[in-house]
């Protein structure tokens, strides 16, 4: 019996996790948005506004290209899913995820990865240049950022003595924030989310410029609800990117049931101070800067790849062991 | 029109080949079931060869396992070939130059994995090189065919040299060729020698298994072949040199100091990486395949690295997880390019073209390839939920694990380091297949040939699809994948038999089947939320102008991100000439020159040749032809005698 009362609280707040994320997503994009437009003293769309587009989105009639097949419509479905799979190993505003395994760093990076691969295909489905343009560009990118992304993981791994994202989570609580390692760790991870994400100087998602456009030039044949889909999906994606760095950056606790609702409610408050600290920055960097040319994108992810290697290393050094 | 009776002696032929591999895996299963020592210990037989000699054969839970995955893949590529071989007839060309090699290179391919002595695994080594040799020839017509074959005659039989040297040489000190003699001899022998024939049996099994760089054979062998072959070259043969490399290097060199383990990971690696670039900017369907089983055999070497390393430092946690991945990989390795080679194979006979640029558009002609090829695709490119993933996830873990039992040195670095060489190469492999599958399958045809392909024999597109159900069976079951995998595992832990399925090692391995369940539910909730949307069709936004053929991307621009990126491994160097008709800014005319070569032909194959020749015109000068020259040849040879002699 109590296996089953404790099967059945995991499956509920598995849904409360994906339910969180679900409704949170589109709020972090309207708030970046704005803060956007504060930089270039704009007053900028209402905070609410992708709510909106989204619901738009989906009432509208959907136009498929002539020479498209059914993966055009399968890949926001799958893109939408294997983001939500990569939100499960990543640990809530509780500091707990669903998926708690061994490796899970891994399934996040597979994740993304999984979703990449439909998105790709699905810019070759319209048989015209701007799609071809975006897949070839993201697979590139893609390839680059692998490595980045999963070094840094690993390292982090490494600092805590655990491969999954909830015990690195908890682990990174008693490590000083000015540890030499895990400074360098999360250099690579802010570089990495800025290319996940895909923004400046990597991407620009605010384009729709054939010369420039990497995700956009994908989704150009997108309308209707599978627009809508893919949209969310990526503002998915960006939420989970900011939750997974605000608890490396400022590791919370792990909250239980027993905290009350009061206690909840306040980890919730905490975590969502957290990401939208994060989400201003982004958008401070994304003022800031400049979109770079494609073949400049190598330099900027070997730098984080770096990074991460440098981490490593000075891990090793520091506890004496090389 | 074909033929009547060649068409049932094809069907007869074929049949039998399945049901001899059905037999044996129906009755392999029965045996195993029954249980007993034999899995540890081996169950051996021998057959009197005469003249005194006779071959001794061995069977133990390793053999199953390749047996396994032999049988597995003769059946499947068997079914396949029924339908395939169908259009040969139609061109009146003889099959007999088919069965007869396809058959004796099966049955060769299982003595390899039976022998028990040196002297049977040469003779049957040779005999699967021989035979293949004979499939990869049977389009001979083709010069470029003819061409590839012999690369792959002269490849082999080099190597074949180097084994001969350490068969010869462990024979000469045991008295014996039996593996199990030169087992105990082994700790006897001096640290060079052991080295030696360490040395000389890598370069031997790994030709065969196509180590870069003595892989060069690979790609032009594999793509000739006709279709049923390349699967079963590419993925059976090689893992029999890797199956040699744990019977031979493994078991019967013993331990081995800490560098075979690092030679392993670093040739593995270097392999994986060199491959799959190879592969990222190929435009040919099938050597495309061919460079990308280079790199999936650099995987399973990581895992043999890093088991041998694991050994090396007495880690035996890390051990085990090497070898679960090294054998889950070799099962998935072998599903996935079986089906893309049997997708391969449908597309050649629809379109009569192996050039990624001449087609396009083929999933609306061809659903139901086009539906296993994508299956394909995903498990081969390491990505969740499909079997791939999951055995790179155990090889991460060894490589894991085996850094953190070090307590100190550089090696904690390098590990790591592999584990984001890994992923390098599946973000390569997922732009590599994203173009693969896109170019021939999505789009619009670039080629009239393209344009009227249509779907294949039933028989050529149910055999893909049931190796795609295979091949989610593995993972939708991980338990009875692990059984499969502790048979071999009982033999390489001599004899401590665990069960893995329920130990902690294994644990990751069973999340495969939540997360591929968990996927497609959220998959299926999303698709029935956004069920009711009205769909009209259109043609593709094109600035307002026409939409050509010619405006999509092609497979060389896909990938040429990659190639600019990596220019100097690939050895590419563009040309672009610009016809100006003397103005300056007036463009006629552009043309556009590139080609990539591996850069270890540059720095390893071709040197190496030019020395061999260069040695060997040093030799000629002995051989003047000036009788002059012979006579004090001979006047020396006879002085020399006479002094040694006195």
């Amino acid at each position: 019996m109590d296996e089953i009362f404790n099967i059945l609280t995991r499956l509920l707040m598995s849904l409360g996790h994906l339910a969180i994320i679900l409704v949170a997503a589109p709020l972090l994009q309207g708030f970046i948005k704005k803060s956007k437009a504060y930089w270039q003293m704009r007053q900028g769309p209402p905070i609410l506004q992708p709510y909106r587009d989204l619901r738009k989105l989906m009432n509208k009639e959907e136009l498929v290209s002539e020479h498209a097949s059914w993966i055009f419509l399968l890949t926001p479905r799958v893109v939408l899913a294997s983001t939500l799979m990569a939100g499960l190993v990543i640990p809530s505003v509780w500091g707990w995820a669903p998926l708690s395994v061994w490796g899970d760093i891994f399934l996040l990076g597979a994740s993304l990865g999984l979703a990449r691969l439909f998105l790709a295909l699905s810019g070759l489905e319209g048989a015209g240049t701007f799609g071809g343009m975006g897949s070839s560009r993201e697979l590139f990118i893609g390839l680059l950022t692998e490595p980045a992304l999963i070094l840094g993981l690993v390292v982090l791994a490494f600092i805590t003595g655990t491969t999954s994202l909830q015990e690195i989570n908890i682990g990174l609580q008693s490590i000083s924030p000015l540890f030499i390692p895990k400074i360098l760790v999360l250099i690579t991870l802010v570089m990495v989310c800025i290319a996940e994400m895909g923004r400046i100087p990597l991407d620009n998602p605010d384009t729709h410029l054939e010369l420039t456009m990497i995700h956009e030039g994908m989704l150009l044949e997108y309308s209707g609800p599978s627009l809508a889909l893919l949209n969310f999906a990526e503002q998915v994606k960006q939420l989970l990117l900011l939750v997974l760095l605000a608890h490396l950056i400022w590791p919370s606790d792990l909250i239980s049931l027993s905290e009350g609702p009061f206690g909840m409610l306040w980890a919730l408050g905490f975590v969502g101070v957290k990401v939208v600290a994060l989400g201003f920055f982004f958008a401070t960097v994304e003022s800031l800067f400049v979109k770079r040319r494609l073949f400049r994108a190598p330099h900027y992810l070997a730098t984080g790849t770096a990074c991460a290697v440098l981490a490593l290393i000075s891990l090793w050094i520091i506890g004496g062991q090389i | 029109m074909v033929n009547k009776e060649s068409q049932s002696v094809r069907q007869l032929l074929m049949s039998i080949s399945v049901a001899l591999a059905a037999v044996g895996l129906v009755w392999g299963t029965f045996l195993i079931s029954q249980g007993g020592e034999w899995i540890k210990t081996g169950w051996r037989f021998s057959t009197d060869a005469g003249a005194g000699l006779s071959l001794t054969w061995k069977m133990d839970g390793l053999t199953v396992f390749f047996l396994f995955i032999l049988l597995l893949g003769q059946g499947l590529s068997s079914l396949y070939a029924v339908g395939y071989l169908k259009e040969y007839e139609e061109k009146k060309k003889s099959l007999v130059s088919f069965y007869v090699p396809w058959f004796l290179f099966l049955g060769s391919m299982v003595g390899v994995l039976l022998a028990d002595d040196g002297f049977t695994f040469l003779l049957t080594w040779e005999m699967m090189s021989l035979f293949s040799f004979f499939l990869v020839l049977y389009e001979h017509d083709e010069p470029q065919n003819r061409k590839s074959a012999y690369i792959y005659l002269v490849m082999t039989h080099v190597a074949t040299i180097f084994l001969f040297a350490a068969t010869l040489f462990l024979q000469a000190k045991t008295g014996s060729f039996a593996f199990q003699e030169w087992a105990n001899v082994v700790p006897s022998l001096s640290t060079i020698e052991l080295n030696l024939i360490f040395v000389a049996l890598f370069i031997g099994l790994g030709t065969k298994a196509g180590f870069v760089p003595f892989h060069i054979w690979l790609p032009y062998a594999h793509s000739a072949a006709p279709s049923p072959v390349s699967a079963l070259m590419s993925g059976v043969m090689v893992k029999v040199a890797l199956y040699l490399m744990i019977r031979l290097v493994w078991l019967t060199l013993g331990p081995g100091p800490v560098w075979w383990g690092w030679l392993f990971l670093i040739v593995g690696a270097f392999s994986a990486v060199v491959g799959i670039l190879a592969a990222s900017t190929q435009s040919d369907l099938k050597k495309l395949l061919a460079f990308s089983t280079i790199e999936n055999v650099g995987i399973l070497t990581m895992a043999l690295g890093s088991a041998f390393l694991a050994r090396s430092w007495n880690s035996s946690w890390a051990m085990d997880l090497a070898f679960i991945a090294f054998f889950w990989h070799t099962l998935q390795h072998m599903l996935f390019k079986t089906l893309l080679f049997m997708g391969a194979g449908n597309i050649i006979q629809a379109t009569h073209t192996r050039n990624l640029e001449r087609l396009g558009g083929l999933l609306r002609r061809m659903p139901k390839t086009g539906f296993a090829a994508l299956l394909g695709i995903v498990g081969i490119t390491a990505l969740p939920p499909l079997g791939g993933f999951w055995g790179e996830l155990m090889l991460f873990q060894s490589l894991w694990e085996n850094t953190i039992h070090l307590s100190d040195g550089w090696s904690k670095v390098f590990l790591p380091l592999a584990i984001g060489i890994l992923a390098l190469v599946g973000g390569l492999s997922i732009a590599t297949f994203v173009k693969w599958f896109g170019i021939s399958f999505l789009g619009q045809a670039r080629s009239p040939a393209a344009a009227s392909a249509k779907e294949s024999d039933p028989v050529q597109t149910m055999v893909p699809l049931v190796v795609g159900g295979l091949a989610a069976l593995t993972v939708l079951w991980p338990a009875m994948t692990l059984a499969l995998i502790n048979l071999p595992l009982s033999v390489i832990r001599t004899g401590d038999v665990i069960g893995i399925s329920s130990s902690a090692v294994g644990k990751p391995l069973l999340m495969s089947s939540v997360y591929l369940g968990v996927i497609l539910l959220l998959t299926t909730v999303i698709v029935l939320l956004t069920k009711r949307a009205t769909r009209k069709v259109t043609a593709t936004w094109n600035c307002g102008a026409a939409l050509t053929p010619s405006m999509q991307y092609t497979a060389g621009g896909i990938t040429n991100p990659i190639r600019v990126l990596f220019a100097k491994v690939l050895g590419s160097r563009p040309k672009v000439k610009g016809d100006f008709a003397g103005t300056q800014y007036s463009l006629r005319s552009l043309t556009y020159t590139g080609s990539v070569k591996e850069v270890t032909e540059d720095i390893f194959i071709r040197p190496l040749i030019r020395g061999l020749l260069w040695s060997s015109a040093q030799v000629r000068k002995l051989q003047s032809g000036s009788i002059h020259l012979y006579l004090a040849y001979l006047l020396v040879t006879l002085v020399a005698v006479l002094i040694l002699g006195s």
